[in-house]
Parts: C-alpha cells; sequence; structure tokens
C-alpha cells in the first residue's frame, strides 16, 4: 500500500528550480532511501512533504489524502515526522522536554513513549535533564531523531543524519532505522552517503539536479554505475 | 533597620517592574519583534482594575483573577490586530504597529477615564504591617507576595505544561515547532495573552501606590527596556534581575542622604539627590553597563556549542 505518494513535483527558488517533475513513493512500513550529492534537492523534497516549502507544481498525497493547501502542523498531526537536516532540537530546553513538546497524547502516552526513545537511544536517557545545546553532535542527532518520532509518526522524514557525525557513529544513528520500520513507521531517509543509506533501505531514488537519475531496489542501486556517476558528480 | 525597610520597598517595586519585563521578553522570544505596547497593557491594567472595583466593590485581590482574564483576552485582540497581519514582515513593522496599539490604549483610555490620576484599590488593605522589627506597608508586602506567585505560575507553566513547552519550542525555532505539529500562531497568540496579563497584573499592583493616568504607560515600558538590556536581550531570569535592580536604584539612590547623612552636608544635596537626578543617573549607568557588557548583565555571548 503506498503512504507517501508525490507526483511530478516541481519547487522553485526565486527563478531557480531547485525539483523538476520528481515522483517518488514510498509505501507503507517501507524504508526508501533518496540519495544524491549536495544541492541535488533531497532537502527541498523533504520540506516540500512537511509542509515548510510551498510547491510550484505537482501532487503530494499522503495516505491518499492531498496535502496541498494543509500547513506544516496539520500535516505533522496527520503522521508526518520530520527530522531536519541541522537537526534543530530546541536549543535551551532538556532532551526530556524536547521530547515531551512532541508528542500529543496523554499524559500516560507521553511517559510511554519517552521509556521507549530512552531505550532506543540509551545515551540520551543518561543525560535527560540536560539543555539540548550542550548535548555532542551524535546525541543532538539522536535526540532529534527521538523529538521526530514521539508522535508515533507513519512516515518519517530523515534529512542527512550522519551530517558531522563520525563513521561510528553514523552507523549507530542509521543502524536505528530497521528497528524504526519494525516499529510501524515508513522511512524516507536523504543521504549523500550511499553505500550505508542503502545498507538499511529496502529501496533507493537517486535524485541529480532536481531530478529524479535513477531508481530501484537498493541491492541493484548498490552495484549500478549510474548511482556511483551521480555522486562523483559525472 | 532603615534599610530592611527600603529592601521590602525594593522587592515590593522591583518584582512589579519584573512582570512588565517578563512580558515583554516573552513576547520578544516568541516573535524576535519587540512589543511597544507593553507599557500601555500596564497602563490598561490599571484602569481596568479601577473598573473593576467600581462595579464589584472588592479588594484588589478578589478582582486580579478577572482582570487576569480580561487583560489575556486583550493580548490576543493585539496579536491578531498589531501581529498577524505582519508576521512575514520584518520585525520592524511590528514594532511600529505596537506603537500605534500603545496610542490607541491611551486615547481610548483618556475618552474612557480622563486625564485625572486615578489609584487602583489595594491587594488586601491599607495599613502596615510589623514583622522581624521591620516595619512595612500591607500593599507592599502583599505585591511581593503576588508576584512571586505569578513568576512561580509562570514557571511552572513553562516547565511543567505541554502548552508552556509548546510557547518555548515555538520560540526557538518557529518552522521546527511547525513540523512536530504546534499551531505557532495559535501559540504566539498565547504568548501575548499571557504577557497582557502580566502587564495587567502590574498595572493593579502599581497604581495603587503611583497612581494611573492615561499617559503612564510610557514610563514602564521605558522600565521594562532597559531591565531587558541590562539583564540580557532575552535572557528571562537577567529581565527578573534587571527589573530588581532598576528598582534598587530608584529605591535607593534618592534614599542615600538618609543611610549615609554625611551626604546631607553635600552642596545642593537636595538636587543631586532628587527622583530627576535618579533618571538620569540611572540612564547615564544603563549608558556605561552597555559599553562594558554589550550583551547585558546577564546575557550570554554565545549559546551555540562550537
Amino acid at each position: 500500500m503506498t503512504l507517501l505518494s508525490i507526483e511530478a513535483l516541481e519547487v522553485r527558488y526565486g527563478a531557480v528550480p531547485a525539483l523538476r517533475g520528481v515522483s517518488v513513493t514510498v509505501g507503507a512500513g517501507e524504508a526508501v532511501a533518496l540519495l544524491g550529492a549536495n544541492g541535488a534537492g533531497k532537502s527541498t523534497l523533504m520540506k516540500a512533504v512537511i509542509g515548510l516549502v510551498r510547491p510550484a507544481a505537482g501532487r503530494i498525497l499522503f495516505d491518499g489524502r492531498p496535502l496541498e493547501g494543509l500547513r506544516a502542523d496539520r500535516r505533522a498531526r496527520m503522521g508526518v515526522g520530520y527530522c531536519p537536516e541541522g537537526r534543530r532540537v530546541f536549543a535551551g530546553m532538556t532532551v526530556r522536554e524536547n521530547l515531551l513538546v512532541a508528542c500529543w497524547g496523554g499524559g500516560r502516552q507521553r511517559a510511554q513513549r519517552i521509556d521507549a526513545m530512552f531505550a532506543m537511544f540509551p545515551a540520551l536517557a543518561a543525560r535527560q535533564g540536560v539543555l539540548a545545546w550542550q548535548l555532542s553532535g551524535g546525541q543532538q542527532q539522536m535526540l532529534a531523531i527521538g523529538r521526530s518520532l514521539m508522535d508515533a509518526p507513519r512516515l518519517l522524514l530523515l534529512d542527512e543524519p550522519s551530517l558531522g557525525l563520525s563513521p561510528l557513529l553514523t552507523d549507530e544513528v542509521l543502524g536505528r532505522i530497521p528497528a524504526i520500520v519494525a516499529g510501524g513507521t515508513a522511512v524516507l531517509l536523504a543521504e549523500q552517503n550511499a553505500a550505508k543509506a542503502l545498507g538499511v533501505c529496502s529501496r533507493g531514488v537517486v535524485l541529480k539536479l532536481g531530478q529524479v537519475a535513477a531508481e530501484g531496489r537498493a541491492a541493484d542501486l548498490a552495484a549500478s554505475d549510474e548511482v556511483r556517476a551521480a555522486f562523483l558528480g559525472g | 533597620m532603615a534599610i530592611a525597610q527600603l529592601l521590602v520597598e525594593v522587592l515590593a517595586l522591583g518584582a512589579a517592574y519584573a512582570l512588565v519585563a517578563l512580558g515583554f521578553v516573552l513576547i520578544l522570544n516568541a516573535t524576535g519583534a519587540v512589543n511597544f505596547a507593553q507599557g500601555d497593557l500596564v497602563m490598561a491594567g490599571g484602569f481596568g482594575a479601577v473598573l473593576l472595583a467600581d462595579r464589584l466593590h472588592v479588594s484588589g485581590l478578589v478582582l486580579l483573577p478577572a482582570l487576569l482574564a480580561g487583560m489575556a483576552v486583550l493580548g490576543v485582540v493585539v496579536a491578531l490586530a498589531a501581529y498577524m497581519p505582519l508576521r512575514r514582515r520584518p520585525p520592524e513593522a511590528v514594532f511600529i504597529s505596537t506603537i500605534a496599539v500603545g496610542i490607541i490604549l491611551q486615547n481610548v483610555a483618556n475618552r474612557l477615564f480622563g486625564a485625572e490620576p486615578v489609584a487602583t484599590p489595594p491587594l488586601f488593605g491599607a495599613g502596615r504591617v510589623r514583622f522581624a522589627g521591620v516595619d512595612a506597608s500591607v500593599q507592599s508586602v502583599a505585591i511581593i507576595g503576588v508576584a512571586a506567585l505569578l513568576i512561580a505560575a509562570l514557571y511552572t507553566l513553562f516547565t511543567h505544561t505541554q502548552f508552556g513547552r509548546r510557547l518555548r519550542a515555538t520560540a526557538y525555532d518557529r518552522d521546527m515547532a511547525m513540523a512536530i505539529g504546534i499551531p505557532v500562531d495559535r501559540m504566539i497568540a498565547g504568548t501575548f495573552a499571557v504577557a497582557a496579563a502580566l502587564a495587567g497584573a502590574a498595572g493593579l499592583l502599581l497604581s495603587n501606590t503611583f497612581f494611573v493616568t492615561p499617559s503612564s504607560g510610557s514610563d514602564y515600558m521605558i522600565k521594562a527596556y532597559i531591565a531587558v538590556v541590562i539583564g540580557g536581550w532575552g535572557s528571562i531570569r537577567g529581565a527578573v534581575a534587571g527589573a530588581l535592580l532598576i528598582a534598587a536604584f530608584e529605591v535607593l539612590y534618592p534614599s542615600l542622604p538618609l543611610l549615609v547623612p554625611a551626604l546631607l552636608w553635600m552642596p545642593s544635596s537636595d538636587a543631586v539627590f532628587s527622583q530627576t537626578t535618579s533618571t538620569i543617573v540611572l540612564d547615564v549607568a544603563v549608558l556605561l553597563i552597555l559599553v562594558v557588557r554589550p550583551q547585558g548583565l546577564f546575557g550570554e555571548a554565545a549559546r551555540q556549542r562550537p
């Protein structure tokens, strides 16, 4: 079943086109890697889905419903989780508060979810009273992911979680994706690190200069020359 | 115990100023914009309290909840009229529109109540209390209690309720707040409601001693502004500390000859320690603080991890 369906999406920043006729689908319970070099349009696509940039043309359907005209907060409440590039944790709020604020359930549900997040990211549990800006980069990334999962979204838009992280931490963060999918949340993962992203996703889409350059099963893409070309700027 | 008595006055005045400054800094953090109507909201709260007291014939403490509610509604109206239409414009636009709101409030007050100074009812009653050898007015002690209660309630709201956490998240990163489902426009209207309620409470607390006229807002506006500047632009604790410092200065400076009798022998000591000179010295002190510490006394130069 298709959960997210992006059809012929166009986004422009002024006169500059960022996405040109991009179509991507994500099925329920699926993890899809969105690959491409810096500036290929990955973040723009994520922002268009959550509603932080307005498309010039095209359609986005979530669970069969068109998202056009809905503000980001409405989309989030429908079950779209967004973990942005650069983390953007609420700097002066504690780890615990950053998680709590993103949950719309009652007190009991908040407590349950927060326990689940601390189980997924034990490093956060030890630092729950610390202000978010005082965390290390890796911990901030875990907090940003935890925050985006606090309302149990059906789809998680995960934008460049490996940015600025060591290879070891990248593995740790990306390694959580199968568990997230198993928990009932489909994932659209934007990554520059194609090999690692394809290792945790079942399908991949390659963006190049705002257009889909290739797509297919993760294993096929990992072996493809086109993918290498897209990343080496060929 | 002249000093202890003066300290009670400092705390009472400072706590009331702190309510004004807190409202100012909350809106500043939530919108990035300066609310220049904050002083006039204090004035509106003063007149609102006078109006309620005329109708209900109860003490200030009893009418406080109704005043807070009424002022919160006024805050939402200010948000809808002066902020929402301009929210995608530079913050300077809101700066101007809130000045306009202030002028409107002043003229409405002038029309409804006239230019004569009036006093709000005392919180409990007149008279003085003595404890531990300190003799203080009931009103001053009550102001300290009520302001402390309001600040504690504010703290609880922001740290222990989802609504308060959402208000803070909106202030830190509006787009990100939206992306986790927070209706940010409603949160900003809520911030204006809280800020106006705090200003209104300050109007009730202050106008018993200092009276209220349609033009008394500008004085409070300047004090809130100075409190936030010396406390550190955007710092909540700094706003409270700045308000207390201003109050300490205003109370203690004119009383210096009382505390240090030697000063009375200074030539023209009456003029040197008058209220007018006090204002001048305060303004100069603020300029000096800004030269030495541009980020304010409690402001942090940077809150980013390198």
